[in-house]
């Protein structure tokens, strides 16, 4: 899965690094909460996603990556756990003032790419596209991994 | 000394002009004359723009002032060449912005007027070379020189290399910058940069920085092209954002579907081994298994029985038709499914052992089966 621009390093890791995270999360999943849980499927199915959202943060290069760093923020936020990543000087300010001036456009394209991508509200526009491409390659990753395990769990 | 071993080096470029200016008229120092004498006689043209690394039709206009220069009768000449076109060619030559180059320039003719001191043998005073020298100094930084490289050759070859090189820097900027430009050709003889922009458009740093950027964000908007599929034959990067959007909301959705139907089908949030097997043998035949995966993944913990392994290695799920089955593992696994297919489900589903154990044991063997 190496991408063949020499410049922009969008390498990805292979497929059963993602199969071993997310069955990891899985697992821990339930040894969370044996029994005192509501065990309803849409409950079941939303913690799913979020376990598969971390660990394919964790599997796509955890800090390595604004997408994964802000992802993994994101769901230690909602657990209530402060994980704070070291970060790097950001150039905020010209982005975020011309944000502002402008916030009354139809949503653009951008925009609504920034509102996809995890952690793009504050990125350049090329570092955005650079994040997007990794990111649409760990989805597909993350996706053909839990289709094999749908596939394999479903009764045949 | 390093003149004497710069000398000895252009020894080709010295050849035309010494002649066109006349060694007679030369009242040189000893050792100068000396080093005049021993270079070779004449050279042909070719050899001579070799030497330059200069284009034919430069090295041409080259001699050109250089032979014009003559008739006003060079007075502080070292070699023959060097201080004649630093001060005949006054209002037309301009030398790099270059202050080593520069210096030793100016020690050229100053070395010049100490040798010639007594001699009146031209019409400038030997008082005017320095004040021309700086003259000249003062117009470096104004004025194109389109015969830098008379400058240039007069350099010891020391740094001769560096100036060489540094042109060759300013000709590349000058070409990166100039794509459509009809005064390219101009540009290539200027020794720095000008930097010329395309046609019709602005030169200041903010535009050349917006066109860098713009630059580096249609190179990934490429990269984007090619990652998703059917988006090269779209035309218009409002499209191409489009259709990239809406991939990601595509695959969230997969993700989000799939993640319903892993709930579903797993009445319990208890993932036993047969889900393990499952996908890890999955992932396993489809590429190669890291071991620094295995590392990362998997703490050590030793428990091992052999009978949950032996349980592992009969319950093989047909794998789903995306993943290509190796030969090498296909007629073992195929046997011992025939074998014990349906038994060992009931006894797999009441095991309740450490995922991370067993799963430890299983990858070795099947790496191994798989080599």
């Amino acid at each position: 899965m190496a991408s063949s621009d020499k410049t922009i390093n969008t390498d990805v890791p292979e497929k059963d690094v993602f199969a071993i995270h997310f069955l990891q999360s899985l697992s821990n999943l339930t040894t969370q909460n044996p029994f005192n849980s509501p065990d309803t499927t849409n409950y079941r199915a939303r913690k799913i996603k979020k376990a598969a959202y971390v660990s394919m943060a964790k599997a796509a290069g955890g800090s390595s990556r604004l997408w994964s760093r802000a992802l993994l923020g994101r769901a230690a936020k909602e657990n209530n756990k402060i994980v704070r990543f070291a970060r790097r000087k950001r150039k905020v300010t010209w982005k975020i003032s011309s944000k502002r001036r402008s916030d009354q456009r139809a949503p653009e394209a951008t925009d609504r790419l920034r509102n996809l991508v995890p952690g793009g509200g504050t990125m350049e526009t090329s570092k955005l596209m650079e994040e997007t491409a990794h990111y649409i390659k760990c989805l597909s990753m993350q996706v053909k991994v839990m289709q094999c395990l749908v596939d394999g769990l479903s009764p045949k | 000394m390093d003149l004497t071993g710069g000398f000895g080096a252009r020894s080709g470029g010295a050849g035309p002009c010494r002649e066109a200016i006349g060694l007679e008229s030369l009242h040189l120092g000893d050792e100068f004359r000396q080093l005049v004498t021993t270079l070779p006689p004449d050279n042909a043209g070719g050899s001579f723009t070799a030497l330059l690394e200069l284009p034919s039709t430069q090295a041409v206009e080259l001699l050109h002032f250089t032979d014009s220069s003559s008739s006003q009768a060079a007075v502080t000449a070292i070699g023959g060449d060097i201080a004649p076109p630093l001060h005949s060619f006054g209002g037309t030559l301009t030398f790099p912005s270059n202050p080593v180059l520069l210096e030793r320039a100016a020690r050229f003719s100053v070395i010049a007027t100490e040798q010639q001191n007594g001699n009146v043998s031209g019409e400038t005073p030997t008082s005017s070379v320095p004040s021309n020298s700086s003259a000249n100094l003062d117009r470096v930084k104004t004025e194109p020189a389109e015969t830098d490289s008379a400058v240039e050759k007069q350099v010891p070859s020391p740094n001769q290399t560096n100036r060489s090189g540094k042109r060759k820097d300013f000709e590349k900027k000058v070409k990166s910058s100039t794509k459509k430009n009809k005064s390219s050709e101009e540009n290539e003889k200027l020794p720095y940069v000008h930097v010329r922009a395309r046609r019709g458009q602005a030169t200041d740093s903010h535009s050349l920085a917006e066109r860098a950027r713009r630059e580096k964000i249609n190179a990934r908007m490429k990269l984007l092209q090619e990652l998703v599929p059917g988006c090269d034959k779209i035309q218009g990067t409002a499209l191409v954002l489009d259709e990239i959007i809406n991939h990601v909301q595509s695959l969230q959705r997969q993700v989000e579907m799939l993640s319903m139907r892993l709930a579903a089908v797993n009445p319990r949030i208890d993932f036993n081994l047969d889900t393990i097997l499952a996908s890890e043998n999955g992932s396993l035949m489809d590429g190669s298994f890291s071991g620094t995966a295995m590392q990362l993944a998997w703490p050590h913990q030793a428990i091992e029985t052999e009978q949950s392994f032996h349980h592992h290695r009969q319950l093989q799920p047909p794998p789903p038709q995306q993943w290509p089955f190796e030969g090498l593992n296909q007629p073992v696994w195929g046997r011992e499914e025939d074998q014990t297919h349906g038994n060992d489900h009931s006894n797999l589903m009441a095991v309740s052992e450490n995922v991370m154990v067993d799963s430890a044991n299983l990858h070795p063997n099947q790496v191994k089966m798989e080599l």
